[in-house]
């Protein structure tokens, strides 16, 4: 079982964080302070850590970069009320794999460690991915499902290789935005539903299963047929 | 506004030469008061004089009157004074005045006269006083002095006041025009500062001297007004933010809640309620992002990310994130992206800002319209891109309005949205230090954003 370390001040978020992350299959251990997470994070093998940002005895930022500076590798996802995007990049900057601002939805943070957990893995540096009967060569740069060769356009296939990533897991629109496009804000429209719906389009043809399924009120997965 | 650059259209100046005519006025009343009494004192002194004299000619033994008459014309050999003895018929028995002055009547009165006086270079004669009587003989008696003496008195009184304008007034406007500078300098600092206060940095004060002058006076009083301002409108935007921060906590337990109970009976109709209220949620949290967005851009810290931009590849991804929406639409969506020049940006915020202008104008265009994105650069040397749409356009009397937050026109009214895109995309361009600008027809929009090239 996954272990992840949860560095956060507040009882109550912190209690939300470590439910939503036991849901989905870690084990997840407590750390009110910043001085106490470090010392943890150092000590024992844990595969993820979420860090507030703001900390008492010693800030977010300090941590990260004090666990980069001693060469853990950990993945961590920040975690802060400072929605500013300098705050994000700064907290990128430091050593932090991703940001999420308070508040948040606790399947949002799931999804986003999940994410950060696989990428985290040796598959990250496959040149090949593969879901049921699509595959996706990473050097050739080419798509097939079942056998036949599918036509996708760069923004397409940089999408497709993104959800084949995290095959199996939530990824939210947010998410889809931030890694497929690079950009961190809100774009507050249907865009990325009509990027998918093309894509869906494009894999998901007359009489084969589908894969790329909608998850309501989240965003989508890439999953293999039940 | 016109900038005061003009030293004479100042106030002090004004006041200088205002101050400075009523005084040569004052001079010139006061002096002419003073030339007057002069010349009238001296005019009755003269006036006495010829009374005397001819007095005493007329109480004079007729034998000894020529006698008389020329020893009195002696006295005074450059005619200073003179005096005539004539016969009925006007002809010169003795004296030396050359004939009876034209006017001078034989009533006792002294008169202004042109007098001739015998053996003085001047022959056309002289201004004079004149006093003439007839004697019981018949013969006629003329006395005259010359108007010389109260004539250069009123010379010496003019040159006077013309010497001391001069050096009243000459050294007056000189010294007022210095001192009218500094006012007019400060003026202009002043002038200089207000600009970013009217561009909306209420964060600006205007300069004080420190001399405690009445400039100073005002600008402490302007510095005190903006103060308040800038306190109130933080007030205001501090409880507006406050309001969006604090309610997005409880909102997104909220949300999970409903999501989790939604998972938990996935299927069933009352699923299908909760995810509607769910998606309320979002909306209403996604407007709280939007609001909190735009204010985190006016807060103007984000210059810190600014750097070397190639605004055309910020464009080409606009255009690609886009496309798929405009053509769903069956709109025709073209990029056209000539020779930009360099420019200096946070290409994160660029993209957000035409993101908003795009996703507008796919937005409020109908089905099968068009929507153009031109980047070039405009005959000044800036960058121009023009996103013009083929929908309803922008009445004129919105224009400014649309940038305001929360602001919803007629037309969009009836589309989703919150009215916040737009704010944002006004307070990305402000923080670039470029320019927006809104126009078109019924027949589309037009939004403009140049940017000044680095």
């Amino acid at each position: 079982m996954p272990r992840a370390l949860v560095i956060e001040d507040d009882e109550v978020t912190a209690r939300d964080i470590v439910a939503e992350l036991g849901a989905h299959g870690l084990q997840a251990d407590w750390v009110a302070n910043g001085r106490d997470g470090l010392a943890r994070a150092l000590a024992d093998g844990y595969d993820i850590i979420t860090l507030d940002r703001m900390l008492p005895g010693m800030d977010g930022i300090d941590v990260v970069s004090e666990l980069r500076k001693r060469a853990v590798e950990t993945p961590v996802l920040m975690i802060s009320a400072l929605s500013d995007v300098d705050e994000r990049v700064r907290g990128l900057r430091a050593g932090g794999d991703d940001y999420l601002t308070k508040p948040f939805a606790p399947d949002e943070l799931a999804a986003r460690a999940e994410v950060l957990l696989r990428r985290n893995r040796p598959a990250a540096n496959e040149t090949r991915l593969r879901v049921e009967d699509l595959e996706l060569d990473l050097v050739k740069h080419n798509a097939l499902r079942s056998g036949q060769p599918l036509t996708l356009l760069p923004t397409e296939f940089r999408l497709l290789e993104f959800l084949m990533r995290n095959a199996g897991q939530i990824v939210t629109r947010q998410m889809i935005f931030e890694h497929v496009w690079g950009f961190h804000f809100d774009p507050g429209t249907n865009v990325i539903d009509v990027h998918i719906g093309r894509l869906r389009r494009k894999i998901d043809g007359a009489g084969q299963v589908p894969l790329i399924r909608t998850v309501r009120g989240s965003g989508y997965v890439l999953a293999p047929a039940d | 506004m016109r900038p005061l650059t003009d030293a004479w259209r100042s106030a002090t100046s004004r006041l200088i030469l205002i101050y400075g005519a009523l005084f040569a006025i004052w001079c010139v009343i006061l002096l002419g008061v003073v030339q007057w009494e002069s010349s009238r004192y001296l005019t009755n002194v003269v006036d006495g004089m010829l009374a005397a004299r001819l007095h005493y000619l007329e109480r004079t033994d007729t034998r000894r009157l020529t006698d008389t008459v020329d020893a009195a014309s002696a006295i005074d050999a450059t005619g200073f004074m003179a005096a005539g003895l004539f016969d009925a018929q006007g002809r010169r028995l003795a004296g030396n005045v050359g004939k009876i002055p034209k006017g001078l009547e034989e009533d006792g009165v002294v008169r202004a006269v042109t007098a001739q006086v015998q053996d003085h270079p001047s022959e056309a004669g002289r201004r004079a006083r004149g006093l003439a009587s007839t004697l019981p003989n018949g013969q006629r008696l003329v006395v005259v002095k010359e108007s010389a003496t109260i004539d250069g008195l009123g010379a010496i009184i003019r040159r006077g006041a013309l010497w001391g304008l001069s050096l009243t007034l000459i050294p007056g406007l000189l010294g007022g025009i210095l001192i009218a500078r500094r006012p007019a300098r400060r003026v202009r600092q002043i002038q200089l500062a207000m600009e970013p206060i009217r561009e909306g940095d209420l964060s600006v004060r205007l300069p004080v001297s420190g001399a405690g002058d009445e400039v100073d006076l005002l600008a402490g009083t302007v510095n005190t007004t903006l103060g308040e301002i800038e306190r109130l409108l933080g007030e205001v935007k501090g409880v507006t933010d406050n309001i969006a921060h604090d309610l997005r906590t409880p909102l997104t337990r909220m949300r999970t809640r409903l999501y989790r109970v939604q998972q938990q009976i996935e299927g069933t109709p009352q699923a299908e309620q909760l995810e509607a209220a769910v998606e309320e949620i979002d909306t209403v949290l996604a407007r709280f992002r939007a609001l909190l967005r735009v204010s985190e851009l006016e807060d103007h810290r984000r210059s810190a990310c600014f750097e070397n931009m190639d605004l055309g590849t910020v464009l080409k991804n606009v255009h690609d994130f886009y496309a798929p929406l405009a053509e769903d639409r069956h709109q025709r969506f073209e990029l056209d992206v000539g020779k930009l020049p360099p420019l200096r940006g946070d290409p994160q915020l660029m993209f957000e800002a035409f993101a908003n202008l795009v996703g507008n104008a796919i937005k409020f265009t109908p089905n099968g319209g068009a929507i153009r994105m031109v980047a070039l650069t405009d005959p000044t040397g800036d960058a121009r891109i023009d996103i013009a749409d083929t929908g309803p356009g922008i009445p004129v009397g919105e224009r400014d309005a649309v940038f305001r937050r929360f602001y919803r026109g007629d037309e969009t009214r009836a589309k989703p949205g919150c009215g916040l895109g737009l704010a944002i995309v006004s307070a990305i361009v402000r923080l670039h230090g470029y320019s927006l600008a809104v126009g078109g027809n019924d027949e589309g929009a037009v939004f403009s954003v140049t940017c000044p090239a680095a």
